[in-house]
C-alpha cells in the first residue's frame, strides 16, 4: 500500500506534502485545537499500545503502582500467582477510585467508601454486608475489578491497549522492538526502575515534547550551555561536533536518531570524567556484554546513543543514561509527563552513582539542558496560541523527493524520524489505519 | 542528616551562634534573590554539596543521592558549573531571569564538633512571564566555619510537592 504514489501522499488537512519543493509541513493547529484533542483520544490513545511499567516496579507478588495511563487511572499489580494484571482503579460499586496509594505492596484492595474487597486478581471478595445481596449477584464476575482490555509485554516492559482486537504487541513495535531490546541487553540479568520518578507539567502541546526527543538538530544550539560544561567537565573542545549517527522510522510511527558521542555511557563507554576508579569496572561491563552479545552487538548497545520514540507517546532516551518518559495531553496546549530512570538490576554501586550524575546533569527538570527543552516547548506553543503569522510548522530537513515516509531515513541531524511519526498520526487521525485485527 | 540533630554530641547552640546562623541564611537568601551566583557559589566550603531530593519519595532528607534519583546532587565542581550557566544568556530557561523571593523560616539549630545542623522551611516564589509558581519545602543546611566565616558543607532542599505541576522544572536554586 505505501508504495502506491496515490497513497503516499494522500494527507488529511493537518499535514501538507510537497515533494518537488521537498517540503513536509504540519499544520500548527494540530498542536492546538481541542478538535484535534479529542480525535487524538479516540484515534490514537484509544488504539494505540500505551508504556504501562516495567516488571522490576512489580517486582513481588502484591506489588502495585497506580497509574494514569492515556487519561484512565489503572492499578499494575502482580497477583499471588505471580502474574502481572492491569485493573482499573475504579470500585465496581459506585466507581470510587479504589487505590490511593501511588505504589506500595497489598493482599487485597479495599474500598474507602462501603467497604468492597477485591483480591490482587480483581475477584470482588467481599462487600462488608451482613445482607443484602442475592447468591446470583455477582455469580458471573460482573463486579470484579475491570481488567484493561489488552496488557502484553516486551522484554520486561509492559504495554497495554484499550481496544480488545488491537494488533499484538510484538507486531505494534515493528522496527521499535529492537531497539527496546538494546536497552533490555544492557544488563544480563534485568533492568530495575531506579526510584526517584519524575512527574511534572508545562504548557505546550505533548506532540512538541516527541518531536523535542529525537530532534538532534536543535542540539548544538538550544543546549549550547550544556555542551560548554560537558567540554569544561571532559576538558575536550566542542563536544558537539563529534557526534555522527543516523535518523530513521522504525515503522508504524516509531523512530530513532543514533549517533556516537563521547560523553560516557555507565554500559559502557568510560571516560576520564568518571574517574580512574570506574574505568576498571566499566571495562569489566564491556567484557560482559561483548562475551554475551558478540562484539558487533555489544559495540552498539554499549557504546553508541539513542533516543528513540515508540509511537505515539514513549520516549526511550538511551544515551547518557537511560530514561523512559511518557507524555500525555492534559489539554491541547498543556502536557504531563513522567520520567522513570532504568539501570541493570544487579548493578555495580559505583558505576550506579556515575549513572544518576550523568542523568540528572542533563535530563531532568533541574538538569542542565531538560528546563531548556521545556523553554522552547513554551515558545513554540506560545507561537501558535499567539497567532504568528504562517500555518505551518516545518519539518523538511533530509527530504527526498520520493521519500517513505513511515520508513524515511537520513542523516540523524535530519528530521526524517518525525516524519515517520507524523505519517502514522496522519493515518490514525484520518481513520486509515486503526491498529486492529477486526471491526473494533 | 535529621538523625544527627538527635546525635548524642549535638548541643545546643548559643544565642549569638544563632543569630549568625539565621544571618547567614538571610544572605544566602538575598544573594539568590538578586542572582548574584557568584557570591552564592562562594558560600560553600571546598567539599561543599547542593542537592535537592526526589520528591516522590518520603523521608528526602535521609535518601543517598547515589542510589536513588535526585533533582539535583552538585558535587563542589557542579555547583559552580551550574551558577556560570545559570547566569549565561544560552540558559535558555532563565534567560530573562526569573524574579524570586526566596523566604526562610522556622530555624531550628544544632552544633556538633565542628558542624552546625539547620533546618529552615523555605517558601520560594517565582515568577517568569506573568506566570507565579511556588516551590515550598524544608532546607538542610550542615555549616562549618572556614577561616572564621560560615560555609556550606551541604544544603539540601527537600520539597514538599507531590509532582512538579504546575511548575514543570526547578530550574531556579532553591
Amino acid at each position: 500500500m505505501l508504495d502506491m504514489p496515490i497513497e503516499k501522499d494522500s494527507f488529511s488537512e493537518y499535514v501538507s506534502v510537497d515533494r518537488g519543493r521537498q517540503r513536509f509541513r504540519v499544520d500548527r493547529t494540530a498542536y492546538s485545537s481541542a478538535e484535534v484533542f479529542e480525535r487524538e483520544r479516540r484515534t490514537v490513545f484509544a488504539r494505540c499500545w500505551l508504556y504501562l511499567g516495567h516488571g522490576s516496579e512489580i517486582a513481588k507478588p502484591g506489588d502495585f503502582v497506580a497509574r494514569a495511563v492515556g487519561g484512565r487511572d489503572l492499578i499494575f499489580v502482580r497477583d499471588r500467582e505471580g502474574q502481572a494484571r492491569a485493573l482499573f482503579n475504579a470500585c465496581t460499586h459506585r466507581g470510587s477510585t479504589l487505590c490511593r496509594d501511588a505504589a506500595g505492596s497489598a493482599r487485597v484492595f479495599t474500598c474507602p467508601y462501603h467497604g468492597w474487597v477485591f483480591g490482587l486478581d480483581g475477584a470482588l471478595r467481599d462487600t462488608a454486608s451482613k445482607g443484602g445481596y442475592g447468591p446470583a449477584f455477582n455469580a458471573d464476575g460482573l463486579y470484579n475489578l475491570v481488567p484493561v482490555p489488552r496488557l502484553e509485554v516486551f522484554r520486561d516492559f509492559y504495554f497495554i491497549n484499550y481496544n480488545p482486537a488491537a494488533i499484538p504487541l510484538v507486531d505494534y513495535l515493528a522496527g521499535a522492538g529492537d531497539y527496546l531490546a538494546m536497552i533490555a541487553d544492557q544488563s544480563a540479568v534485568g533492568l530495575e526502575v531506579i526510584a526517584g520518578a519524575q512527574s511534572f507539567s508545562c504548557y505546550g502541546n505533548w506532540k512538541l515534547l516527541i518531536e523535542n526527543s529525537y530532534d538532534a538538530y536543535h542540539g548544538p544550539s538550544l543546549h549550547q550551555s550544556y555542551f560548554e560544561f560537558l567540554d569544561n567537565r571532559t576538558a575536550s573542545t566542542n563536544s558537539a561536533a563529534t557526534q555522527s549517527g543516523f535518523g530513521r522510522g522504525l515503522g508504524n510511527g516509531h523512530g530513532v536518531f543514533e549517533i556516537r558521542l563521547n560523553s560516557g555511557r555507565p554500559v559502557a563507554q568510560w571516560i576520564p570524567a568518571f574517574g580512574e576508579a570506574a574505568k576498571p569496572l566499566i571495562e569489566a561491563v564491556n567484557a560482559e556484554l561483548t562475551g554475551r552479545l558478540g562484539a558487533e552487538r555489544a559495540e552498539r548497545v554499549g557504546q553508541r546513543q539513542r533516543n528513540t520514540i515508540i509511537f505515539p507517546n514513549l520516549v526511550m532516551n538511551d544515551n547518557l543514561a537511560v530514561s523512559i518518559r511518557s507524555v500525555y495531553p492534559q489539554s491541547p496546549t498543556r502536557m504531563d509527563v513522567k520520567v522513570w530512570a532504568v539501570g541493570p538490576a544487579d548493578e555495580d554501586p559505583h558505576i550506579r552513582k556515575i549513572r544518576l550524575d550523568n542523568y540528572l546533569t542533563f535530563v531532568g527538570p533541574a538538569g542542565f539542558a531538560t528546563p531548556d527543552d521545556i523553554e522552547a516547548f513554551e515558545l513554540c506553543q506560545r507561537g501558535n496560541d499567539h497567532g504568528a503569522p504562517g500555518r505551518w510548522s516545518d519539518l523538511s530537513k533530509g527530504m527526498t523527493a520520493d521519500e517513505e515516509f513511515l520508513h524515511a531515513q537520513g542523516d540523524f541531524m535530519d528530521e526524517a524520524q518525525m516524519r515517520s511519526w507524523w505519517a502514522q498520526w496522519d493515518r490514525l487521525i484520518a481513520g486509515k489505519d486503526r491498529l486492529s485485527m477486526g471491526e473494533s | 542528616m535529621s538523625a544527627a540533630l538527635n546525635h548524642d554530641e549535638a548541643r545546643a547552640v548559643s544565642l549569638a551562634e544563632r543569630a549568625e546562623i539565621e544571618d547567614f541564611l538571610y544572605h544566602e537568601a538575598a544573594l539568590l534573590d538578586r542572582w548574584d551566583l557568584a557570591g552564592w557559589d562562594a558560600l560553600f566550603s571546598e567539599d561543599g554539596r547542593y542537592e535537592i531530593a526526589p520528591i516522590s519519595l518520603g523521608a528526602q532528607d535521609q535518601l543517598d543521592p547515589a542510589k536513588v534519583l535526585f533533582l539535583v546532587a552538585d558535587e563542589r565542581g557542579r555547583i559552580t558549573q551550574r551558577t556560570i550557566r545559570l547566569m549565561k544568556k544560552s540558559a535558555h530557561a532563565e534567560y530573562p531571569h526569573s524574579r524570586t523571593r526566596h523566604l526562610v523560616s522556622n530555624v531550628r539549630s544544632r552544633a556538633e564538633g565542628e558542624l552546625f545542623l539547620v533546618n529552615s522551611t523555605f517558601v520560594v516564589y517565582r515568577i517568569r512571564r506573568e506566570e507565579l509558581m511556588t516551590y515550598m519545602g524544608e532546607n538542610f543546611h550542615t555549616l562549618r566555619r572556614v577561616g572564621g566565616a560560615l560555609r556550606i558543607v551541604s544544603k539540601r532542599a527537600c520539597l514538599d510537592l507531590e509532582t512538579l505541576k504546575p511548575q514543570g522544572t526547578v530550574s531556579i536554586i532553591l
